[in-house]
C-alpha cells in the first residue's frame, strides 16, 4: 500500500525533470491521482497497517489525507493557469511540482505515522519543501520570507523536536525503544512516572506547533509569508500543511488529556483565546485578501485547538474539513481577484460576465459567507457543537461562570471579524469600479471541487463517519 | 571522566562560535562542536554497548563535522559571502549575557533533571546549549550565522537525545539526518539567489 501511496509523488518527481513546455499537463494529471490511493485507503478497514507499527492509517489519519487530497487535486487545477494570472516561468512551474512531490511524501508520513519520531521527520521535509515552494515567486519579498519561513520554521521544528524527545525519556523507563509509539504511549500514558517530564514536553512541542500555525505572537509571520509568495502555495499551507500539523496536536493532546487534563486545558485555552484576541483586531485592519484570509485561518486553528480540548472532537474535525476546503478555494479565487488590481477590495467581484463569470462570483460571494460562519455552512454547526460542548465541559469542572465569560469574550472577537467580512463583502460586491474580468474553466472547475466537497460535510453520511473517527 | 571533558569542549566551542566575527571561524567552530558531539555518541555508545548510537557517532562525524562545514564554506566562496559577521550584541554585552544564560538554564532544567537517572548534568548542559544556540541565531543579521545558530540547535537537540534517553531509535536519528541533508540543498538553492542579487547589487 505505501507504494501506491507513494507511487505518484514518484512519477511528479521524475516528470518534473523533463524539460519541456508540455510537461505540466501530465504533471497536473498526475497530481490527481494522488487522491486514488488515498480513497483506497478509506475504504480499507481500520486500522490499517501500512509500515508495520510506524504507520498506521486510523479513521483520524484517513481523514486528514482524504481532505489533503483533495486540496491538492484543487491546487492542481488551478496551477494550470497560474502563468495567466502571474508572471511565472517554466522551469519554476516544473521545480515547484518537484518540491511538491517531496512535500507529498513528507505529508504521507506526518499524517500516518504511528510514531513520533517518524511524525516529526515527515513535517520537516514537508516544511523544508515549502521553502522552495515560497521562492517560485522571483521576486525580492518572496526570497526574503522564503528566508524567514526557513528560520522561523526551524526554530518552531526544533521546538517540536525538544518536546518529542523530552516526552520520550517520560516515558522510556515502561516503554523502552517504543515510548515514540502513538497507540502505545496512550494506552500506556496512567503508568508515566514522571508526568510533569511529560506535561514539560507536551508543552513545549505543542508551542512549536503553535508557532507554525502563526498563533500568537507569531500573527503575521505566516500573513506576510503567503502574500510573498504565490497564491496556489498559500492554499498548500492552508489545506495540506496546516493539517499535517494540527493532526500532530490531536495526536499529542490525546495522550496529555488521560495524564493531565486540567493542565492542558487551561494552557490551549489561554493560548487560542490570546491568539484570537489578537487575529481578530488583525483582520479588522487587513487591507488585501490574501493577509485577510491568512489571518482568518489562524483563527479557525484556535478554534479547532480549542473545540478538541473541550472534549468536542467532532466539532473539531467538522471545522477542520470546512476551514481545508474553504481556505484554499478562497486562496485559489484571490489569482482572479487580485489579477486585476492587486490590493483592490472595492469591486473586485464585479465585472464579471457570462456564465463562467457569474458562477465564479456565485461561488465566492458562498465561500465567503461559509467562512463567516453562516448557516448552512458546516462552520455554523461545528461552532454550536463546540460552544455547546465547551458548556458541558464547564458544568462538570465547576468553572461555569469562567466558561461562559470566555465565550462570551469569544463571541465579542468573532462578531468583530464577522463584521468585517460583511463589509468587505459589501465592498466587493457593491463599491468601485465595474471592470471586464476574465475566469478561466480550470479555476472555476477547482472551486466547483471545493464548493462540493464543502457540501459534502453536512450530508448525514459524511458527519456519521466524522462521528465514528471522534 | 572522557565524556565530561568532551561535554566541556561541546559547550566551550559553542560558546566561542558566539564571539566569532569571521565566517570561516564560526564553520570551523561549528564543525569542532559537531566532532565533539559524535566523539560523545561514540564514548557513550561504548559504554553502555548501543551498536546504534556507535553508527549515529559515526555518521555525525561525517556528516555534521566534515560535509556540511565544506559544502557551507565552498557555498560561501561560490557565491562570495561578506566573511565579516559583526554580532549584534557587543562583545562586553555577551560576556555578561553568556554566563547569565548558562545560570537560567541550569536553574529552569533542575525540575526536569530531578527526575532523569543518569548524570543530570548532561541534560542542563544540553539545554544551555539550545538556548545558545538560540542567541547566536538571534545576534547576527546576515544569514549565514543564523543557519549555523540553525545547524547548532540541531547538534543541542541531539545531545539532549543521547544524554536524556541514551538516544533515540536509530530510524529517527537516521531520519534527522536526512532531513538535514535537504536542508543542505535548500539553503544552497536559496544562496544561490542570494549570491546572484549580491553580483547584480554590485
Amino acid at each position: 500500500m505505501l507504494e501506491f501511496l507513494l507511487l505518484p509523488s514518484i512519477i511528479i518527481f521524475i516528470l518534473s525533470f523533463i524539460k519541456s513546455d508540455k510537461v505540466n499537463i501530465p504533471l497536473a494529471f498526475v497530481s490527481f491521482l494522488l487522491v486514488l490511493p488515498v480513497t483506497k485507503l478509506l475504504l480499507m478497514p481500520k486500522p490499517y497497517a501500512i509500515l508495520g507499527d510506524y504507520l498506521v492509517a486510523d479513521k483520524l489519519s484517513t481523514y486528514v489525507l482524504f481532505v489533503s487530497s483533495v486540496v491538492a487535486i484543487g491546487v492542481a487545477l488551478a496551477l494550470l493557469t497560474l502563468h495567466k494570472h502571474v508572471k511565472v516561468s517554466k522551469h519554476a512551474y516544473r521545480r515547484f511540482y518537484r518540491f511538491f512531490a517531496i512535500f507529498w511524501v513528507g505529508l504521507i508520513f506526518s499524517i500516518l505515522s504511528n510514531h513520533m519520531g517518524i511524525y516529526w521527520i515527515g513535517l520537516e521535509l514537508a516544511t523544508l519543501s515549502t521553502v522552495y515552494m515560497i521562492r517560485t515567486n522571483h521576486t525580492d519579498a518572496a526570497h526574503k520570507e522564503a528566508w524567514n519561513y526557513m528560520i522561523v520554521g526551524a526554530i518552531a521544528i526544533s521546538l517540536i523536536l525538544f518536546g518529542i524527545i523530552l516526552i520520550y525519556a517520560s516515558a522510556k523507563p515502561i516503554l523502552g525503544e517504543d515510548a515514540m509509539n502513538f497507540s502505545l504511549l496512550l494506552e500506556h500514558a496512567k503508568e508515566i512516572k514522571s508526568p510533569f517530564l511529560f506535561e514539560l514536553g507536551f508543552a513545549i512541542t505543542t508551542l512549536g506547533m503553535f508557532v507554525k500555525m502563526g498563533f500568537f505572537p507569531m500573527n503575521l509571520w505566516l500573513s506576510n509569508i503567503e502574500r510573498a509568495s504565490f497564491y496556489p502555495v498559500a492554499a498548500l499551507f492552508s489545506g495540506i500543511l496546516e493539517s499535517a500539523i494540527i493532526i500532530g496536536f490531536f495526536r499529542f493532546s490525546k495522550i496529555a488529556m488521560v495524564i493531565n487534563y486540567d493542565q492542558l486545558f487551561v494552557f490551549v485555552f489561554a493560548y487560542t483565546i490570546l491568539t484570537i484576541f489578537i487575529v481578530s483586531f488583525l483582520i479588522f485592519r487587513a487591507k488585501d485578501f490574501i493577509r485577510l484570509f491568512s489571518l482568518s485561518g489562524i483563527e479557525h486553528m484556535a478554534l479547532i485547538a480549542m473545540f478538541w480540548t473541550s472534549g468536542a472532537p467532532f466539532a473539531a474535525l467538522l471545522h477542520f474539513g470546512a476551514h481545508a476546503f474553504l481556505k484554499p478555494a478562497l486562496f485559489l479565487s484571490t489569482g482572479v481577484l487580485e489579477s486585476n488590481g492587486k490590493y483592490k477590495i472595492a469591486g473586485a467581484l464585479r465585472g464579471y460576465k457570462g456564465f463562467k463569470g457569474s458562477l465564479f462570483w456565485f461561488l465566492v460571494s458562498l465561500f465567503l459567507l461559509a467562512i463567516i460562519s453562516l448557516p448552512p455552512s458546516p462552520m455554523f454547526f461545528s461552532e454550536l457543537y463546540g460552544f455547546g460542548s465547551m458548556v458541558s465541559v464547564a458544568k462538570e469542572s465547576h468553572h461555569l461562570l469562567a466558561m461562559i465569560g470566555a465565550i462570551l469574550l469569544l463571541l465579542l472577537f468573532l462578531a468583530l471579524i464577522f463584521y468585517k467580512f460583511i463589509e468587505i463583502y459589501q465592498s466587493m460586491k457593491y463599491e468601485g469600479e465595474e471592470g471586464e474580468k476574465k475566469v478561466y474553466l480550470s479555476e472555476l472547475l477547482s472551486l466547483v471541487i471545493f464548493a462540493v466537497a464543502t457540501a459534502s460535510l453536512i450530508l448525514p453520511q459524511v458527519m456519521s463517519y466524522i462521528e465514528g473517527i471522534a | 571522566m572522557m565524556v565530561d571533558f568532551f561535554i566541556g569542549l561541546f559547550l566551550a566551542s559553542l560558546i566561542t562560535a558566539i564571539f566569532t566575527t569571521r565566517l570561516f571561524r564560526l564553520l570551523l567552530w561549528y564543525s569542532f562542536n559537531s566532532l565533539t558531539l559524535g566523539i560523545l555518541a561514540l564514548l557513550i555508545g561504548f559504554k553502555i554497548d548501543d551498536g546504534a548510537m556507535i553508527i549515529t557517532g559515526i555518521v555525525t562525524i561525517i556528516i555534521k563535522a566534515v560535509a556540511i562545514p565544506y559544502f557551507l564554506k565552498s557555498f560561501s566562496q561560490k557565491f562570495h559571502f561578506v566573511r565579516q559577521i559583526t554580532p549584534n550584541v557587543q562583545t562586553h554585552h555577551a560576556i555578561m549575557l553568556v554566563p547569565a544564560i548558562l545560570v537560567f538554564t541550569f536553574y529552569l532544567s533542575q525540575p526536569v533533571t530531578n527526575m532523569m537517572s543518569g548524570n543530570t548534568n548532561y541534560v542542563a548542559v544540553s539545554i544551555s546549549s539550545l538556548f545558545l544556540s538560540l542567541m547566536l541565531m538571534m545576534e547576527h543579521k546576515n544569514v549565514a550565522p543564523k543557519i549555523i545558530g540553525f545547524l547548532s540547535i540541531e547538534n543541542s537537540l541531539f545531545l539532549l537525545g543521547i544524554t536524556a534517553t541514551n538516544g533515540m531509535p536509530m530510524l529517527v536519528e537516521l531520519g534527522i539526518f536526512f532531513d538535514l541533508l535537504m536542508a543542505i540543498i535548500v539553503i544552497n538553492l536559496l544562496f544561490h539567489r542570494e549570491g546572484f542579487q549580491g553580483a547584480k547589487d554590485a
